[in-house]
């Protein structure tokens, strides 16, 4: 009776265990065949809506472009995803929707925010969850000046790849008297945190004598006929335009219409494809122009003829940039991270190489060390590169 | 500074006239309505911003103009001009009139009083702002260029341009007819009779309804030709250019005093030229304090603008 009790008992244990074991087996077995793609969720955050759309719009496809790469190369390894938060490019949205980006637990990185303005909205919520952001074009100087009023702002969390307007202000100078040999030069900001910021920088580059005025018009304006009036006062022979394209086309318009027949230049606000939509050819014919970006078409034909197969439309401005913010964390997936903290540890250790060639190493504030500023001409209705300004 | 404004005063004056005289128009479409129902009708800039689409539409997809067309000349420009003028003034004149039932006929059959018609016209100039910004995907619309911006004369160091000429005496024509309908015409005797006493002007067998009607519409009509001349002139727009501009008519049918045909026309003039006589020489940015400071100062000696509510004499 013993014995047979405790054979029975024996039985039933080496069964259980036997149970147990399969058990154990199948739940080791059924993630490695099926979840051999762990899902990892990053975010856009941009202007998706609203009046600048097309700027986020435009960032998020080469997001996604980059995505789709790597989701082909890593197939059954990683799947990534993408969370949209859209902030219009303004502040205050930025603010509302932030919060919600930083408490999803499964993003753990974000590309953005497109504006500087944004992301320096967003940027508490984000330090406080200590999600790791990249951005394309946030290019305000602030934001990781340690200089600044209460230091950095964007330590630890913030990086971007573009070079800031302090290196753009004295560029866009730079290229606007090119070749001239005694350049006047008439600046016009759009009364933007942008604008007036690039005027900043631009202020310290400008040699005696050089220098034919300075205007600040609001980027409602309309009619221009009172800082044209000052132009033609001024005998100016360049006029540089520190704000975006909406503007920019009808100043021009208007400058030229007025029998102007100098130099027109602008910076990375005016550098749109909608800018030459916006104004007749024959005004906006030679105008110049900067950015720390470069177009797809530029780097390699085929990349943006790839592009244009995969996502369906062309690749818009910082299209580069995004791509480049994007690879960065792709990369750090690809070691194998998968929280926020070795995210930011993996990006603040990332060396890498950007679509042009260039090395991506962030310094401790988030800065991509010695960015060069490129230059722009607009040439037979299209924006030709016109190489690095140097 | 003084002399180079000096140098540079006819080209500003120029500028400011003709700006001053659509916004004369623009204030036209506040000043009717707000003669007759003691209104401000929010709706009117998006009216304007619709009209500088309709003239859009007919240069660049009726006409096909495109940003490297040849310029249009002779018979074939004038053409262009007058079917677009009249498109874009019947399709805000129309909307106008869509507005003031949508908007104001039901309350004020209801007697609502002033603030709800207020409300609701304010969410008609959203619903079409909104609408315009989503069909225009956010983006900025230029018209392509139809007519050779030439300067025919010269008046001092100041080049007369062909666009702000066509502004200038158009404008004034329109503003001539518009006088002469509401002194001359029966409709306009109506008009100026509800806007004195709608009660009695009701017993006396005046059909309200049709009287309202028709101020919105020859609202909407000025309006709609300010569309045109703003795109002539500046030759974009977009779905949020009502706003800024909606403000500164507004600002000039106050200024003249609002319900007053005759205050519109001087308060826009003023307006047009203040604004580009203070950007000048104070820089752009003070535009608008510019603008503002006189305006308070108008009102604090005369309430009720340079000309007056005075609606009985000079009144629509």
């Amino acid at each position: 009776m013993n014995e047979r009790y405790q054979m029975k008992k024996r039985v039933m244990i080496s069964v259980t265990v036997a149970a147990a074991l399969a058990a154990a087996s199948l739940v080791a077995v059924a993630p490695a065949s099926n979840a051999a793609a762990k899902t990892i969720t990053l975010a856009f955050q941009g202007p998706l809506t609203g009046e600048e759309a097309s700027v986020g719009q435009d960032e998020l496809a080469a997001m996604q472009y980059a995505i789709k790469l790597f989701n082909a190369k890593n197939k059954g390894k990683y799947k990534i995803k993408v969370v949209q938060a859209d902030d219009q490019g303004d502040p205050a949205q930025s603010a509302k929707v932030a919060p919600g980006i930083a408490s999803n637990k499964k993003i753990i990185g974000l590309v953005g925010a497109a504006y500087s303005g944004a992301t320096i909205a967003a940027l508490p919520y984000y330090k406080q969850r200590l999600l790791p952001m990249i951005s394309p074009s946030a290019t305000r100087v602030s934001i990781t000046d340690p200089s600044a009023q209460g230091g950095a702002m964007g330590v630890p969390v913030f990086h971007r790849v573009p070079p800031t307007d302090k290196v753009q202000g004295p560029s866009l100078f730079k290229l606007a008297t090119k070749g001239v040999s005694s350049p006047k030069v008439f600046v016009v900001d759009d009364q933007s945190a942008y604008g007036v910021g690039l005027v900043d920088y631009m202020k310290n580059s400008i040699p005696a004598g050089q220098s034919a005025g300075f205007d600040s018009v609001s980027d409602k304006t309309t009619d221009w006929s009172a800082t044209i009036a000052k132009i033609k006062t001024a005998a100016a022979n360049v006029v540089i335009y520190t704000g975006y394209f909406p503007q920019a086309a009808p100043f021009f318009k208007q400058l030229r219409d007025s029998g102007y027949t100098g130099i027109l230049a602008g910076g990375d606000g005016v550098l749109s494809p909608t800018f030459l939509t916006l104004a007749p050819a024959s005004v906006i014919e030679g105008v110049r122009l900067t950015a720390g970006t470069v177009p797809l078409a530029e780097i390699d034909a085929k990349l943006e003829a790839d592009f244009k197969k995969k996502m369906g439309k062309s690749s818009g401005v910082y299209a580069a940039e995004a791509i480049d913010a994007t690879n960065v964390f792709l990369s750090c997936v690809a070691k194998g991270v998968s929280t926020r903290e070795a995210m930011l540890k993996c990006v603040k250790a990332y060396s890498g190489k950007s679509l042009t060639g260039s090395t991506i190493k962030f310094d401790a504030y988030g800065d991509v060390a010695g960015g060069v500023m490129n230059g722009f001409e607009v040439k037979g209705g299209v924006i030709k590169f016109t190489g690095p300004v140097g | 500074m003084i002399g180079s404004f000096l140098d540079q005063f006819w080209s500003l004056t120029f500028g400011g006239l003709s700006l001053g005289f659509i916004y004369i128009l623009i204030a036209l479409g506040y000043t009717m309505v707000y003669g007759v129902l003691r209104m401000i009708n929010f709706a009117n800039s998006e009216i304007f911003m619709v009209g500088t689409f309709a003239t859009i539409i007919i240069i660049r997809d009726v006409f096909k103009f495109t940003q490297t067309s040849e310029y249009a000349t002779g018979f074939r420009l004038w053409l262009i001009l007058a079917t677009a003028l009249i498109f874009a003034m019947m399709v805000s004149g129309t909307l106008s009139m869509i507005v003031e039932i949508v908007a104001y006929r039901r309350l004020r059959r209801m007697n609502s009083g002033v603030l709800a018609p207020l409300i609701s016209a304010i969410g008609v100039s959203m619903v079409l702002a909104e609408s315009v910004r989503i069909l225009t995907d956010s983006r900025p619309v230029a018209s392509p260029r139809a007519m050779e911006k030439r300067f025919i004369g010269q008046f001092f160091d100041a080049g007369i341009r062909i666009d702000n000429t066509i502004i200038v005496i158009s404008a004034l024509v329109l503003f001539g007819i518009l006088m002469s309908f509401v002194n001359k015409t029966r409709m306009g005797k109506a008009i100026r009779a509800v806007s004195m006493n709608p009660n009695a002007a009701r017993l006396m067998g005046i059909n309200i309804d049709g009287v309202v009607s028709a101020t919105f519409l020859v609202g909407g009509l000025m309006t709609g030709a300010a569309g045109f001349f703003y795109v002539l002139k500046y030759e974009n727009t977009a779905s949020n250019i009502g706003f800024e501009l909606g403000i500164a008519a507004f600002t000039a049918a106050i200024l003249g005093g609002i319900g007053n045909i005759k205050g519109a026309f001087f308060g826009g003039l003023a307006l047009g030229l203040l604004e580009t006589y203070a950007s000048f020489f104070l820089g752009t940015q003070w535009k608008a304090v510019t603008v503002f400071i006189v305006l308070v100062l108008v009102l604090y000696t005369r309430p009720n603008g340079l000309f007056g509510e005075a609606l009985t004499q000079t009144r629509a």
